[in-house]
């Protein structure tokens, strides 16, 4: 027997064996609740276990999560969308009342788009409703994102430039957006006052990197704060002060 | 020792960023959290709403992958607004969103005694995106027919006079996704023209500083730190405040790792041709 294999058989028992002791001891309760959280304390160490190696129980809750999520989003795309904006006005159409049947154009598209699965006798019907998305994603995108993303961010660039605190965040601003464009554009030899201002617009740039760096540490550990909260706090009911 | 120090196992640094959260879990030192401009103007904007006996929506767009960093958010903001009688209605553009919002309306009103229907209804999740949103903007009562428990929003006392995004008075976005700048932004409130705030997970801050500086959103709450500034401001402890401790202190360790390899390499990775 391997290490790694004594290692997970040890991992294991003294999951079992705390387990035990939390029910027996009447720490987690005996219902639905207290199965809930030995579950889940169960699949975040199989996630965790990952750290130390790839293993099969790193895998099992892996996939399991996949599959949890994903009956999940069906779950709530069924109820909240189909069956309540399509079934159930299909269902309540009558004589007297006609006003839900243009529901039939967009339940045709959707329809439509399944066909991508089948034969080629009908696969081609699934590019009308892809033909349908993509002509009104891009006239609803193009000019929101246009006017959102790019004329509403220039606006804030070209203030002027005052003696105070603000005006020095606004020139600051200024020369990083003039040098990473300068360290961005390729046509002209990076040499002489271009290749100054592409090197302070790499500066810039790393700055920039730097910061969403030192965000995703702090989001991943915010993660890891919580999950480390759940074990501690709901699973082995350890007294936190501030939890 | 040089040898070790330059080829740390990396399951050695995950023991240390295991300590660095546990310990400070169960001590009971607790670090200031000083308020940022940024988490405050929501906080003011939520008074100010509370002023008029305003409305609000919040749209509540992540998941159990990031319920760490932004249900303290979610529900410091109900706090607030339960607490200063602001009418709340939620809705979601991700349907992993829509078990977390419930549970976050739930746990809020029971605390401050809001009534269903009248202080807060939730919609649920509804698909479309962008599509929606002008959907809202031009007929509230049409994009979201019926909420989340089945209610008629045409009869509800807190939506039955809510009819477009421009009747809120306020409109924020907890998110860990694109909603904000791929959504919200560009097509509501560029188009509307309402006040937006942001929470969103800390790997998102970064790109949405700059919808600030152009003011199209007023105020943003940034991952764990920014929900445990606003639970300061409401004068609430709760995960997020719980949480900093050991946050701070793994970054510490953190510093500290960065420093110690960068000391090793220019010390003895250099003569070797790079780093080890």
């Amino acid at each position: 027997m391997s290490r790694d294999q004594i290692f997970f058989i040890v991992f294991f028992v003294v999951f079992v064996a705390i387990n035990i002791y939390l029910f027996g001891s009447g720490s987690l309760s005996a219902d639905w609740t207290g199965f809930g959280i030995f579950i889940a304390a169960g699949i975040t160490l199989s996630l965790y276990s990952f750290l130390y190696k790839d293993n099969p129980l790193f895998k099992f809750a892996e996939n399991l999560y996949v599959g949890v999520a994903a009956a999940y989003t069906l779950t709530q795309v069924w109820y909240t969308v189909l069956l309540a904006d399509v079934v159930i006005p299909f269902s309540e159409l009558d004589s007297e009342s006609m006003s839900n049947l243009w529901l039939i154009v967009p339940s045709l598209l959707g329809l439509f788009m399944l066909t991508q699965l089948s034969s080629a006798k009908f696969s081609w019907l699934s590019r009308i409703a892809f033909a349908f998305v993509v002509g009104l994603g891009a006239g609803l995108a193009i000019p929101r994102t246009i006017a959102a993303n790019v004329l509403a961010q220039l606006e804030p660039s070209m203030r002027p430039i005052t003696a105070t605190w603000e005006g020095l965040d606004l020139l600051i601003i200024l020369v990083g957006v003039v040098t990473v464009l300068v360290y961005f554009f390729y046509s002209v030899e990076h040499t002489g006052p271009v290749g100054v201002a592409s090197k302070i617009g790499i500066w810039f740039l790393m700055i920039s990197f730097g910061a969403s760096f030192g965000y995703t540490i702090m989001a991943r550990l915010s993660l890891l704060i919580g999950r480390v909260g759940f074990l501690l706090e709901d699973w082995l009911v350890l007294p936190l002060p501030y939890f | 020792m040089k040898e070790f120090l330059l080829t740390i196992d990396r399951r050695i640094i995950f023991i240390f960023v295991a300590l660095g959260v546990i310990i400070p879990s169960l001590a009971t030192v607790r670090l200031p959290i000083p308020i940022t401009e940024d988490v405050k103007a929501i906080y003011d904007t939520i008074e100010e709403v509370s002023a008029k006996n305003g409305t609000i929506l919040i749209s509540f767009d992540y998941g159990p992958g990031s319920m760490p960093e932004v249900q303290p958010m979610a529900l410091a903001v109900l706090r607030h607004c339960f607490r200063k009688n602001v009418k709340v209605i939620g809705m979601s553009h991700w349907p992993t969103a829509v078990g977390l919002a419930q549970e976050a309306f739930d746990i809020a009103s029971k605390e401050f005694g809001a009534q269903y229907g009248e202080d807060y209804t939730y919609l649920g999740y509804k698909p479309g995106g962008g599509s929606l949103v002008i959907n809202m903007g031009r007929n509230f009562h049409d994009a979201f027919q019926k909420d989340l428990q089945g209610s008629n929003t045409t009869e509800l006392p807190i939506t039955k006079n809510i009819n477009g995004l421009a009747n809120f008075d306020y409109v924020i976005c907890l998110a860990a996704g694109n909603t904000p700048d791929g959504i919200w932004i560009p097509f509501g409130q560029e188009r509307y023209k309402f006040k937006f705030g942001l929470g969103c997970t800390a790997v998102m801050a970064p790109d949405q500083y700059p919808y600030l500086q152009s003011g199209q959103m007023n105020g943003m709450m940034g991952g764990l730190a920014g929900a445990a500034e606003y639970e300061t401001l409401i004068e609430t402890s709760g995960k997020a405040i719980a949480g900093m401790g050991a946050q701070s202190f793994v970054h510490l360790i953190i510093i500290a790792f960065i420093i110690l390899g960068n000391v090793m390499y220019f010390l003895y990775g250099r003569q070797k041709g790079g780093a080890q």
